[in-house]
């Protein structure tokens, strides 16, 4: 009998030209969306596929986001993705942007104005008033959402979660996912980390169901944020307490 | 179900006609008359025309309660500037609402009533959520909106007191080869205005589909409303490039210039019209087959591309003076 010391675990080799094949993979997808959604095509909801991927380019000017735990979202189905906020970060924007990336299909962010240059720019990127029946018919459609919680002037501290929104989901029958955000007004980088599906602890047949449900959202960012440890630069920014990077 | 007696007001119009037709196919409806002030548009083979106007109040109560239907389905609705101006629209509309409503109300055996009303019916007020479903706050914005919540209101009142179902196809802009409508007829024109600030965006249904929307629900006895709306949105100025016309950036005070400019080109633009143009007018339609059992066949952008592929009206002046032909012929 061999020792089990000898025994080395195999993880399977991507063979063959790993760059020629992702850069294969990501032409496709660009070329299929382009194709799918033409320059001029708006959406049932009024996103411009054109004006988004323009939007998104320039936006990675701005922010270089790494998204993870998309793995954990529905292929076909509604989800409500709720994140935590900065003060100014506008972390519902850049995550909705970057899960769109990430998990290819639209996703609308909530919180768009309703006046008539910048809601309607907001519109076409995908944005949604901040009204639960807004985000219902959404969700009911099929459509992921993202909506941030009341944002914090420290990056470690998760703001409230509107219950309304949530009651939305529940009342919609779609999961809600919590996800963390960090991310720094002095560099580009950004992170999102999205969790699993929270299920409501105890079966409520009232308005409890969304508090509790909201409740629980607040606790798991949280815990998210504090599992993805600080974005740290190496530099005495990193000791200031508003700097977006430092401890709470 | 079969044997049915189907009553259509506004059977003279692009939209009522094609109703009457596709109800002439139907196994479950046994005869069917309508009315209008104006003569159907296409032949009808099985549906009795009566041709009255909707101020006729005495003889419209008298053709209603003598046929004695079981469905009533009121297409009788106006829209501002298609066929009338706004103000006649408005008045026409409420007299038809209330002569032919209230005499379905004294037929022993009717059992639902369809009436056609439209998105408008939401408003696009400040907050009015992007695709309102059918449950949303009715708060109307523009005069066409205020005159189908009234039918609405009329027609539930009715269904209230004689214990009837009443249902309401809340139709998106109507657009098709005939129908006169406001929108269609501006996008049409060569040069269009369009929000430079917000172009936002907009959804129609094409005349067929509406017309099966309208069939459906007097099949199936709707008993609530119903958003029938094509999938898709279109904005605009896309609308605009993809008909090739010109486009004319306007911003807000020079919409009041704009809109009498064209009303003297003869493309008016109804204040819910010029709401879609600045504010945008989308309906969730998630409850269209659910309620209906029928989706839309055509998508918003394809409805905006057949309606630039319509044949122009081309005028000929005759070669002989008609009365000089009258002469001869005689």
């Amino acid at each position: 009998m061999s020792s089990p010391l000898g025994r080395v675990v195999q993880f399977p080799v991507r063979h063959g030209a790993t760059l020629v094949g992702g850069t294969a993979n990501t032409t496709r997808a660009a070329f299929r969306r382009v194709t799918e959604e033409p320059s001029g095509h708006v959406d049932d909801w009024g996103r411009d596929a054109g004006l988004f991927r323009t939007i998104t380019m320039l936006s990675e000017i701005r922010w270089a986001v790494s998204t993870g735990g998309d793995q954990h979202l529905p292929a076909r189905k509604g989800a409500l993705i709720v994140v935590n906020a900065r003060r100014f970060s506008m972390a519902h924007v850049y995550s909705a942007f970057a899960i769109s990336r990430a998990v290819d299909r639209p996703v609308r962010f909530v919180g768009r104005p309703d006046d008539t240059t910048l809601g309607a720019l907001a519109q076409r990127l995908g944005g949604l008033l901040d009204h639960p029946d807004e985000v219902a018919g959404a969700l009911r459609a099929g459509e992921l959402v993202v909506s941030a919680a009341t944002s914090s002037s420290r990056p470690r501290e998760v703001g409230t979660v509107d219950h309304t929104i949530i009651g939305a989901a529940v009342a919609s029958g779609v999961d809600v996912f919590p996800a963390a955000t960090t991310s720094s007004p002095f560099s580009r980088r950004a992170r999102i980390e999205i969790g699993s599906a929270i299920r409501g602890g105890r079966r409520r047949r009232g308005p409890l169901a969304e508090y509790e449900l909201a409740h629980e959202v607040r606790e798991q960012i949280s815990l998210l944020l504090t599992e993805m440890g600080d974005i740290n630069t190496g530099t005495p920014l990193d000791w200031l307490p508003l700097s977006g990077l430092g401890g709470n | 179900m079969s044997g049915r007696r189907v009553f259509v007001s506004g059977v003279g119009g692009e939209l009522g006609t094609l109703v009457a037709r596709m109800l002439e196919d139907e196994q479950w409806v046994g005869s069917l008359a309508g009315i209008d002030a104006d003569p159907p548009r296409r032949r009808l083979q099985r549906t009795t025309y009566h041709r009255l106007s909707p101020d006729n109040h005495d003889q419209i109560v008298d053709t209603i309660t003598d046929f004695n239907p079981h469905v009533l389905i009121h297409v009788g609705v106006w829209e501002p500037d298609a066929r009338a101006s706004p103000k006649a629209a408005g008045v026409l509309t409420e007299q038809a609402a209330t002569s032919i409503l209230g005499a379905a109300a004294e037929c022993r055996a009717l059992e639902s009533i369809v009436v056609r009303s439209g998105i408008e019916i939401y408003g696009r007020g400040k907050g009015s959520l992007t695709r309102p479903a059918e449950s949303a706050p009715i708060r109307p914005t523009s005069e066409y909106g205020h005159t189908l919540a009234d039918i609405e209101a009329i027609a539930a009142n009715v269904a209230e007191r004689v214990g009837v179902t009443v249902g309401a196809v809340r139709l998106a802009s109507v657009l098709g080869p005939h129908v006169p409508s406001p929108l269609g007829r501006l996008l049409r024109m060569p040069a269009v205005p369009f929000s430079a600030a917000a172009d936002p965006p907009f959804a129609v249904i094409e005349h067929n589909d509406a017309a099966r929307a309208l069939v459906a629900a007097a099949r199936n006895q709707l008993a609530e409303p119903v958003n029938v709306v094509a999938p898709g949105a279109i904005t605009a100025l896309h609308a605009i490039r993809r008909g090739r016309r010109i486009p004319v950036p306007v911003f807000g005070p020079q919409w009041f210039l704009a809109r009498r400019l064209s009303h003297m080109l003869g493309a008016p633009i109804p204040d819910h019209v010029a709401e879609a143009l600045t504010r945008g007018r989308l309906a969730d339609n998630g409850r269209m087959e659910e309620l209906l059992g029928i989706t839309a066949d055509v998508s918003t952008v394809e409805v905006i591309d057949h309606l630039y592929h319509w044949p122009s009206v081309v005028r000929r002046p005759a070669r002989v003076p008609a009365a000089q032909q009258i002469g001869e012929a005689s």
